[in-house]
């Protein structure tokens, strides 16, 4: 098969890249997909060939990722987010306006072929609630009257502007805020290296590899009580601790920008305004753990994000800054990004390495750990980007520095991402153990229209949400953990009074059902169920023995799920038919009090 | 005594030890606990998907997989708390949630594993208010369906068509509740349609061609014998029902064959109701073959036979044999042409030269023998020649099974470009024909051969001493001096190197182990041992001759130049097999008998044809390729036709009364066999291993004492090279094999030439 030739040298540069070929896939697929609006079988045998699969693998992998598809979309695909940030701030309003706009429904494409539709999983705009994407462009802040200027210029054959930066990453600071990692956002040309370097940056890479021994960098490391910010909060010294020493593979280094946890949109501006950041930061892992290769795994929908990065890489590659022998201090590090193709499940580090690897997004067993049988069987650490970000001006102003801006065991400072009903949405970078409370009423502006507060998600919305009377806690792993909680991912989602719970926990089973790989009974099954029993119960049709039930069928999935997805699942579905039982009990009556039923789009 | 390194656990409050690197479910089911599991099935990759075998660990904050899980000293594991007991119920309400309880029209209903789990382990009530999930059914292949409705995705089937098979034709398609399996030709599978997917499906989802919708599995009885097709023996479990086979499959695992079956082993058994199927004697008349009874028809074999015995001597009649009847069968048909005609003219199509091998092991042969166990148990695998995916299926899964659970080493020479190549770590390609060249070279270190081969040759010497106890396994390409030269080579490798010479059929090897040779008495005793003729000649009643009769191929020329009067032929049609112009007849012979399942090509040339059963409605014997004996067990009988054996006992009833030899006083196969063990050398095996129902290895060792000949004519053994497809004569008519359209791909001029 004869490709463009772009595209041919795209894929020739993919053959190349990695170690195992089949790793090309998924990137071989989104690219093919850029190029012809869908992947065609010819394409699917034409990527067979190249990689040595049979057309089966391709497809088995392709049916995996929802980004990916095998019919002809509109020009513009239109890709509207009712997720729960977007959902309080109007998204299912937006997508209802959307559809009759255009006269199509979830996953249709109009007649004339110009727009294709559909219903999304969260985008990571939620600062920026409601939000759409057109193709890869992002929208945010969408109001009806922008809507339509948009399908206006569209339907003229013009781009209108999209939103970059990702809207409430750059604002006045609130004085509350310590900017470290963000400390460049709103700079003019904060991506490029001349700017970074004017700014301290290569500073602490230059000093670990320099001046500091792999050890004495992991030691640095441990004392900054940095704590993994995909939302585990794991240390991340301890974890770089655990790649052994000696290997007879090669080691890697993986950086996890495969960021979905909806509320979640911090991994997104660090990297579009802050590359070299992430650059200097995994090199940095690199010289720790003793690695030479890393690779950056971003999400699909982030494509903008991606060239941002790419063009970062080669600013780096020609400064010296990658590549051999890096600022003369003979370490070699290389590095490269690898597109995602829509799967949340991705985010989840063994099934990213398995999506690295060309295949579906299915978490493996463990042990073996990743830090010892990781991606192509090698030793790999694994960071996601907010905390690999955090290495470099811990290497260069010391874990101490570091440790002393956050509270006990929880180091430095992270990125809060507060949407929902707040008056000033936005990214904002505060200590370890900021007041939840003042982050609400303060920092973010309070409450919108001035009405109260009713629910917090506060890290992303696998965790259990917390009351309006359970706020007074300081923001970090072990604080919120003690209220019962987990600081997650940082995406803070505030709810008020008017919020239906029993939408919320439907919407929210309808993301997990939507995102379970399906590899494990209790989740596949599990969440389908329950999405489908709170639709039922949320339109009227429950029953008073449905609530108990709701309960205690996340809770059967609660632990005995092969990962952390189905607990994700159960978590915040537990905590609000707990806490709001009397919302449940209150549907009995054949409809919703909060708003007229919300029949939700999706068709899975 | 536990060794060292063992592992000592305790499960439910007793103490288990268990070698390092077990599984907890593995553990338990050695104490006789049973830990639930769908995903978990031993040799196959591990999943900890389906979540059933949840257990209680002490120190685990959460419940763990006992199925990745391993052992370790001191670890407490409960199997059987509430926690545990609520959680599997859990599960099993998660899976009932969708999938279709359609049990009472089922396939898999009464045996089916979600049934009985949920028997065990489930809750008593439905609690699943919503839709179910609707997909409708799908015709994978004329013997695969697929309802996805009824799949709960343990993946078992993906795995052992990728990791088993190596086909890799199942991958799972979407994702989340919407996950299916998928097949590799989007709506159909293009595949070797072992159907191991089948049989391996722990529910409904995946069911049979041939078997879907017919019966209850309570309904039928279950009859385990040696699949009648190639020659790996493998055991196949026969269902039936009102004396109707339904279904072949492996259930109870007892083989050596283990989980394996290949298309021709679970879907070829529907030969056997063939509509062509002979149901009464024919005899010709006005040269016409027109049904007649068995009385007149054996009546009239065995006068003709008489008289031209006395016409033109004993030598005037010919015995050509078949690779697919029972060892006791063969041994009467020795014994019919050797003791009561009085001629070694008796041959059948040889597709192995097991006498070469036996000749040039010698003593050695019992310790030197290759049985399909050690071929799984092997380190290094040497294989010369041959196709084993599309000829020896068995040997092949042996061989991905050793590199895949053992890590084993293959080594190839041939001259095709096989699928097991794949899997190889060496492959020296010689030219058509050129196996034999290089063994020699590997033997005698010199020879003329491409230095391109020698390089690579020499390289694979190097690489094979380093090795210990290799496998030998080679096909058709080497015979006679090859394979003293591949003996002579394999001896100077470190260990004990075992040897399988790869035969065409289900008996190929218990018909040259029978003596069905032109040269050799059974036991491949030679005709020039006075002492072997006597033994044989004393239990036949009769004086042996010790006179070389013609092989297959001198038979039929005989019979073209007038030299043969009398041809008998029992399940083979060498019309096809040796490719004979049958326009006049079969030359000038004036008596052709055939015993056979179908008017074959020969037998529509026959005077007399009787029908004959076939393996799977007979008892008897059977020895694989490899030399392992096991049962051959009755599973239905086809009204009108015989056994060869009572076909060939009436016939020497007869012919003793016409004053030819003594008639046969074994009466049945099991007092024919107990002969055999007594005098056949290397059949003297345990028979309480054999009623038992396993394998027995046989070993005949040579009395030629180093003056084997080894001079064999390059003509008088070869391979029909069937396919997974094709099953000589008799995969014509397995339909179902037919109906595959992989099949039709596969019938090449070459296999249809002699099939």
């Amino acid at each position: 098969m004869n490709l463009p030739p772009q595209l041919e040298a795209k894929f020739q540069v993919l053959e190349n890249r990695y170690p195992v070929k089949r790793s090309a896939l998924i990137p071989m697929l989104i690219y093919s997909q850029d190029q012809f609006g869908y992947v065609s079988d010819d394409m699917i045998a034409e990527i067979a060939r190249r990689l040595d699969l049979n057309t089966l693998q391709v497809t088995e992998t392709m049916e995996y990722y929802s980004m990916l598809r095998r019919h002809r979309a509109g020009k513009y695909h239109v890709q509207v987010c009712t997720n729960v940030s977007c959902m309080l701030r109007g998204g299912n309003k937006l997508y209802e306006f959307v559809q009759k706009k255009l006269e199509i429904g979830h996953k249709q494409t109009t007649e004339d072929g110009i727009f294709s539709l559909e219903e999304v999983e969260c985008i990571g705009a939620c600062t920026g609630a409601p939000a759409m994407q057109v193709n890869y462009d992002f929208y945010e802040n969408l109001t009806i009257e922008r809507t339509t200027q948009i399908f206006e210029a569209l339907e003229l054959g013009r781009g209108p502007e999209p939103s970059i930066p990702i809207s409430g990453s750059i604002k006045p600071r609130h004085p509350a805020e310590v900017p470290v990692i963000s400390r460049l956002f709103g700079i003019k040309d904060s991506h490029k290296l001349d700017v970074y370097v004017a700014n301290d940056g290569y500073k602490g890479m230059e000093r670990a590899l320099k001046e500091l021994t792999p050890e004495q960098v992991v030691d640095e490391v441990k004392k900054s009580n940095l704590r993994g910010r995909g939302g585990a909060g794991f240390p991340t010294g301890m974890k770089w601790s655990f790649v052994p020493k000696e290997s007879a593979k090669p080691k890697y280094v993986l950086c996890n920008a495969d960021e979905s946890e909806p509320g979640t949109c911090k991994d997104r501006p660090l990297m579009e305004l802050m590359p070299h950041q992430l650059i200097e930061g995994i090199v940095i892992a690199g010289r720790a753990v003793g690695s030479h290769q890393g690779y950056i795994y971003i999400r699909g929908e982030y494509r903008y994000v991606l060239d941002i990065m790419d063009g970062a890489l080669e600013e780096a590659y020609k400064a010296g800054y990658l590549g051999k022998n890096i600022l003369g201090s003979g370490f070699d590090f290389d590095l490269v990004t690898h597109t995602g193709a829509g799967a949340y499940e991705c985010g989840e580090e063994s099934a990213l390495m398995e999506s690295l690897e060309g295949k579906r997004g299915y978490p493996r067993i463990r042990p073996p750990f990743p830090a010892v049988v990781g991606l192509y069987g090698s030793p790999t650490v694994i960071n996601n980007v907010e905390t690999l970000s955090a290495a470099p001006e811990i290497l260069r102003r010391g874990g101490e520095w570091y440790a002393g801006l956050g509270s006990p065991k929880n180091g430095g400072t992270r990125l809060f991402c507060i949407s929902g009903h707040v008056k000033k949405p936005g990214i904002y970078e505060l200590p370890m153990g900021f007041s939840l409370r003042r982050m609400i009423e303060e920092v973010a502006g309070g409450m919108l229209d001035g009405r109260k507060l009713k629910a917090v998600i506060p890290g992303g919305s696998s965790c259990p949400l917390l009351k309006a009377d359970e706020i007074d806690i300081n923001m970090d792993y072990d604080s919120v953990a003690k209220a019962g909680s987990m600081l997650g991912s940082g995406g803070l989602v505030v709810i008020d009074e008017d919020t239906c719970m029993v939408d919320l926990a439907r919407r929210i089973m309808h993301f997990y059902a939507h995102e379970s790989c399906g590899w494990c009974i209790p989740c596949r099954e599990g969440t389908g169920w329950l999405r489908k029993m709170l639709d039922r119960f949320h339109s009227g049709a429950g029953t008073a023995e449905d609530i108990p039930m709701v309960a205690e069928l996340a809770k059967n999935m609660l632990g005995k799920t092969f990962c952390p997805l189905g607990d994700a699942a159960a978590m915040p579905t537990i905590s609000i038919v707990n806490k709001w039982r009397h919302e449940f009990e209150q549907h009995l009556t054949g409809k919703c009090p909060y708003r007229p039923a919300d029949v939700l789009a999706l068709t899975r | 005594m536990a060794d060292s390194t063992e592992v000592t656990l305790k499960i439910d409050g007793r103490d288990v030890t268990v070698p390092p690197g077990t599984l907890v479910i593995e553990a338990a089911r050695r104490m006789g606990i049973e830990v639930p599991s769908f995903c978990y099935f031993p040799g196959l990759s591990l999943q900890a998907a389906c979540r059933m075998c949840l257990v209680e660990v002490e120190k685990a904050p959460k419940l763990q997989t006992a199925c990745t899980l391993v052992a370790m000293p001191g670890m407490v594991v409960r199997t059987s708390t509430p926690q545990v007991h609520q959680a599997r119920k859990a599960m099993l309400e998660f899976l009932l949630a969708n999938h279709p309880l359609d049990c009472p029209v089922c396939d898999k209903g009464g045996e089916c594993e979600l049934q009985d789990m949920v028997f065990t382990y489930g809750a008593d009530k439905s609690r699943f208010a919503e839709e179910k999930r609707h997909k409708p059914e799908q015709k994978w292949s004329e013997a695969v369906y697929y309802d996805a409705p009824r799949c709960i995705l343990c993946f078992r089937c993906v795995r052992v068509c990728d990791e088993g098979m190596d086909v890799k034709a199942l991958g799972v398609g979407m994702r989340g509740s919407q996950s299916v399996i998928i097949p590799n030709g989007e709506d159909h599978l293009d595949c070797e349609e072992c159907g191991m997917c089948i049989d391996i499906c722990p529910v409904g989802a995946l069911t049979s061609g041939t078997y879907r919708y017919k019966t209850r599995p309570w309904e039928m009885s279950y009859v385990s014998t040696v699949c009648t097709h190639c020659s790996n023996g493998c055991k196949t479990t026969l269902s039936v029902r009102n004396n109707e086979i339904l279904r072949a499959n492996n259930r109870d695992l007892s083989g050596f064959n283990k989980d394996f079956l290949c298309t021709k082993g679970r879907f070829g058994f529907d030969f056997t109701k063939h509509p062509e199927r002979l149901r009464l004697p024919l005899v010709r008349r006005n040269g016409k073959l027109l049904p007649s009874s068995w009385e007149d028809a054996l009546a009239e074999a065995s006068r003709r036979l008489a008289e031209i015995h006395k016409a033109t001597g004993a030598d005037s009649i010919g015995f050509i044999g078949s690779n697919h009847t029972t060892n006791e069968e063969n041994y009467l048909l020795g014994l019919v042409a050797r003791g009561a005609i009085g001629t070694n003219n008796l041959d059948h199509h040889r597709t192995a030269d097991y006498a070469s091998l036996i000749a040039a092991l010698g003593e050695n042969s019992p310790a030197a023998s290759l049985t399909m166990t050690q071929v799984y148990e092997a380190d290094a695998v040497l294989l010369i020649g041959d196709d084993p995916t599309e000829q020896n299926p068995l040997v092949a899964w042996q061989i991905r099974s050793a590199i895949r659970h053992r890590g084993a080493r293959l080594h190839i020479i041939n001259s095709k470009s096989i699928k097991l190549l794949r899997k190889a770590k060496d492959f020296v390609e010689v030219p058509v024909g050129g196996e034999a060249n290089a063994i020699r070279w590997l033997a005698e270190g010199h020879g003329q051969l491409d230095p391109n081969i020698i390089e690579r040759l020499s390289r694979l010497r190097d690489t094979l001493q380093k090795e210990s106890n290799v496998a030998i396994v080679f096909g058709a390409e080497l015979i006679g001096s090859a394979v003293r030269d591949l003996v002579k080579f394999g001896s100077s490798l470190p260990g004990q190197t075992r040897y399988m010479a790869l035969g065409d059929y289900s008996n190929s090897r218990g018909a040259s182990d029978m003596g069905m040779l032109p040269n050799m008495l059974p036991g491949y005793a030679s005709l020039s041992d006075a002492k072997a003729r006597d033994k044989f000649g004393n239990l036949w009643g009769a004086k042996l001759s010790d006179k070389p009769g013609l092989d297959a191929r001198g038979m039929l020329a005989a019979a073209a130049n007038g030299k043969l009067d009398a041809l008998y032929v029992v399940g083979a049609n060498p019309v096809k097999t040796f490719g004979v112009d049958a326009t006049d007849r079969l030359g000038k012979l004036s008596l052709l008998i055939v015993q056979d399942l179908f008017l074959t090509e020969t037998a529509m040339l026959a005077d007399i044809v009787l029908p004959a059963s076939s393996a799977y409605e007979k008892n008897g014997t059977a020895a694989n390729t490899a030399g392992e004996l096991q049962q051959v067990r009755k599973g239905a009988d086809v009204m009108g036709t015989r056994s060869d054996f009572d076909i060939l006992r009436i016939l020497s009833h007869q012919l003793a009364q016409q004053g030819l030899g003594q008639a046969i006083r074994l009466r049945t196969p099991e007092a024919a066999f107990e002969e055999i063990r007594q005098s056949v050398s290397g059949y003297k095996v345990s028979m309480a291993t054999h009623l038992l129902g396993e394998a027995e290895a046989t070993a005949p060792v040579s009395t030629a004492n180093g003056n084997a000949n080894f001079d064999v004519p390059a003509s008088a053994i070869f391979s029909s090279h069937d396919t997974l497809f094709t099953s000589g004569t008799l995969g014509r008519y397995c339909t179902m094999i037919q109906s595959l359209p992989e099949a039709a791909e596969e019938r090449t001029p070459e296999v249809e030439a002699r099939s």
